[in-house]
């Protein structure tokens, strides 16, 4: 039975290279206080290391290995508790490292530098993305929505038009585009606070009969089941309004920084989960419209945050790889007439390949969560 | 000590072509020893005894056959896949993916750390370390891999037909056939659902889930006899000796047409098979256990006083003590033109939920390896067409598949024969 001795032993080697600096931790570990971020340590040789951090500060944060020269990390722990320890592993390569220490209210400090000398590959250090260097894409993707919202109030009216007018064919049809144009913006809808409930609300909670439920769906679920002009038209003005207010209000409204690099996968996770199984499919049978319109708002974050991952995300020409497969199955379910195939009438073989193409998708997509956090230097 | 700094675990991913690293410097020795086991010895029974701490020790993964087939460990998942992969060059990266996460996962180790440069590597669902529990991932092949999607008419197996729907089947064809199998076997439901995340994860764009379903074996009782089945019958308890595997379980090329990448590899019948256990538990014993042909008690068979003992069929030849229509006595009349259908069965107990009249969905995974499927499996389901048993069960899925031949070693890969 060799495997228990297998992590004890990259544990006992690690820790036997490294020479702790006090504090009231036990030995062989690292400390670090408000005076000291790490002390005096050292690495004899690359290799597979995992490192014991102890927080001898009263207060928690994060500690980074890094790159000096680069600022780039190569590990960090996060939400590191005063008074506790906690593990850090990587494959040490040769290279410069240091200890950064960002503890909660403190300025920033950067413990000494330990070389490791000679040609040996380890992990990359990832420069981290700053604050600073969301704020100009966040500025244009605030644009983007705006302009959404803007092209949004007009189809909104021209569908509560139809639905006025009671000409149901037409609002049929127009009420596509308009609900396609709302699924491009899935970066804003934390930031939209109740009117995303107002505009997007699924039934779910409610049921299909409650007045409270408004918005696209709700449209739909009445155009697609022969509901009336009349029992419709006081939804088709209610989002209209809802879409002014939105837009009035919108210049108001933050979207987080964190939140550009998140939803680059969580747009298209709410795609698997609602539009690929069908669930947000109230009578048009259109989710594979929507998801291309999701596809198109996740391509609008990609393309802002293109210059900072293009330099720290290997994986990149995989995710474009692969929403490009996503996007080619989904037109080919597009009929000449116009119409859609609905995930119901979908044959097994292209469901399955849609399924696929996304989950891959969005695996390549995960990481950019990570990368693309804002992170203190 | 230097093999745990060396050493990082694959993480190999589906069109990422990223070279798996090899972790295979931490195996344990394990239970190399199942090839000695007789059909009296339960090989899972012999790990079970071996386990520490409720894990059983690494199954070695390279080898001439896939150890899953012989070896039998207590908690399954037998997982369906239709392939995605857009073309035969992605197929191989699938196959080799598949190859290099099961090599990780069977030997264990600890997943790399990934910086901030994403989520974590691993589930974490076995702890920070992942701890082998005697996995067995055992991979097969369908027989629609073989249409023209990937170029491998040429190449399919003799004996690989679409599955049969036999006299009271009641197949569904959601949970019938597939491209790929793969079942994944391990002392615990954990290590097993582990391994399912872990491979699915890394293979998300070149292979979607079919049909699965999750199965296990309860111990043997009383200890020492063999695990029994949800209609409180010992399963399994004769199997043909490992000295007949050349003639019985081993596919061999040349023969009957098989093609040359075939050697090692062995075909894979699954049957899912529900059991109506609330009727059963309303007929008498005596009538059971001549369904059966066994003592439901003890597990002999009904004119003899061991577990092993060969029924002797020449001496009740009408059938006053084991009935002719037995289950046992149909399925293996053990006489010499019925020696050559005789197959390797792994069964294990499945039970998920209820039916719409609330009765419990509860069955067998049946599984058997075999040489020849239609000189085999088929020969015996034929014999057993009409069996008194069969108001009791509803075979619904499943499918035939060749398991692949072994993956020999670091360098080689599943299906590397039929894709090179």
């Amino acid at each position: 039975m060799r495997r228990t001795p297998f992590l004890t032993g990259a544990l006992l080697a690690a820790t036997a290279l490294l020479t702790a600096c006090g504090g009231s931790a036990a030995p062989n570990t690292i400390s670090f206080n408000n005076a000291s971020c790490g002390g005096t340590w050292k690495l004899a040789k690359p290799g597979w290391h995992t490192f014991d951090l102890y927080n001898g500060n009263d207060v928690g944060g994060e500690i980074d290995l890094i790159d000096p020269r680069t600022g780039g990390v190569y590990a960090e722990v996060d939400q590191f508790g005063p008074g506790t320890t906690q593990t850090m592993s990587l494959d040490v390569g040769s290279g410069r490292y240091a200890f950064r220490c960002l503890f909660d209210d403190t300025d920033p400090m950067t413990g000494s530098t330990v070389t490791v000398p000679g040609h040996v590959k380890g992990f990359a250090a990832t420069v981290p993305v700053t604050f600073n260097d969301l704020v100009a894409p966040e500025k244009e993707y605030q644009a983007y929505v705006e302009a959404g919202l803007q092209k949004l109030v007009g189809q909104t009216e021209t569908l509560d038009g139809d639905v006025q007018r009671g000409n149901l064919a037409q609002a049929r049809s127009d009420w596509l585009p308009a609900h396609l144009e709302y699924e491009t913006l899935g970066a804003a809808y934390d930031a939209f606070g109740s009117f995303d409930d107002e505009i997007d609300g699924r039934a779910d909670a409610l049921g299909v009969t409650n007045p409270q439920w408004t918005g696209f769906y709700r449209l739909e679920y009445g155009l697609w089941h022969g509901q009336s002009a009349s029992e419709l038209t006081p939804y088709a003005n209610k989002l209209a309004a809802d879409v002014r207010a939105l837009l009035a209000t919108w210049p108001t409204m933050e979207i987080p920084l964190i939140d550009i690099g998140l939803r680059t996968h969580e747009i298209l996770e709410n795609a698997l989960e609602f539009q690929l199984t069908g669930h947000d499919d109230y009578g048009s049978g259109t989710t594979l419209a929507t998801t291309l319109a999701n596809i198109q708002g996740t391509r609008e974050l990609l393309s802002l945050l293109h210059p900072l991952l293009v330099t720290r995300y290997p994986g990149l020409p995989a995710v474009y790889t692969w929403l490009d497969r996503l996007q080619a199955l989904l037109e080919a379910e597009h009929l000449p007439n116009g119409t859609w195939v609905s995930v119901s009438q979908l044959p097994a073989a292209a469901r399955q390949d849609i399924d696929a193409a996304c989950g891959q998708a969005l695996e390549e997509l995960a990481p950019i969560a990570s990368i693309a956090e804002p992170r203190n230097t | 000590m230097g093999e745990a700094e060396d050493k990082l675990p694959g993480r190999r991913s589906f069109l990422r072509g990223v070279a798996g690293g090899v972790a295979g410097g931490v195996v344990a020795g394990g239970a190399a020893g199942y090839a000695l086991h007789g059909p009296q010895q339960d090989p899972a029974l012999a790990a079970d005894t071996a386990s520490l701490d409720g894990r059983l020790p690494a199954v070695p993964f390279h080898g001439k056959h896939q150890p899953g087939i012989l070896l039998q460990q207590p908690q399954t998942a037998v997982v369906s896949f239709d392939a995605t992969a857009g073309n035969r060059a992605e197929l191989t990266d699938l196959f080799q993916t598949i190859t290099s996460r099961a090599r990780f996962l069977t030997a264990g180790g600890t997943p790399p750390p990934v910086g901030i440069d994403g989520p974590p590597s691993d589930s974490g669902i076995l702890g920070p370390t992942v701890v082998p529990d005697g996995l067995t991932v055992t991979f097969g092949v369908g027989p629609t891999l073989f249409d023209d999607r990937y170029g491998l008419a040429s190449q399919l197996p003799a004996s690989l037909t679409p599955m049969r729907s036999f006299p009271n089947d009641n197949l569904d064809p959601a949970q019938t056939g597939g491209d790929l199998i793969l079942q994944f076997s391990a002392g615990n439901t954990d290590a097993v659902l582990h391994a399912l995340r872990d491979i699915a994860k890394h293979t998300r764009g070149g292979m979607q889930i079919n049909w699965r379903i999750d199965g296990f074996r309860g111990p043997a009782r009383p200890a020492g006899t063999v695990p029994r089945n949800m209609l409180g019958f010992m399963d399994g308890i004769l199997n043909p000796p490992l000295s007949e595997a050349n003639d019985l379980l081993w596919v061999q090329p040349g023969a009957a047409g098989e093609p040359a990448w075939t050697a090692g590899g062995s075909y894979l019948v699954v049957r899912l098979i529900r059991m109506f256990v609330e009727f059963w538990d309303r007929v008498d014993v005596y009538e059971q256990q001549q369904m059966f042909g066994r003592d439901r008690a003890t597990g002999f068979p009904l004119d003899a006083d061991s577990l092993y003992a060969l029924p002797d069929y020449a001496a009740d030849p009408t059938g006053a003590v084991i009935p002719l229509n037995a289950h046992m006595r149909l399925a293996n009349p053990r006489t010499p033109q019925t020696a050559s259908s005789r197959i390797m069965r792994r069964a294990w107990n499945y039970d998920r939920g209820i039916d719409q009249v609330g009765d419990l969905d509860m069955g067998l995974i049946f599984t058997c390896y075999q040489q020849d499927i239609q000189r085999q499996f088929e020969a015996v389901q034929t014999r057993l067409i009409n069996e008194p048993l069969v108001d009791y069960i509803s075979p619904f899925g499943g499918g035939y598949f060749l398991a692949l031949p072994g993956v020999r070693d670091a360098s080689d890969w599943y299906g590397r024969g039929l894709l090179t």
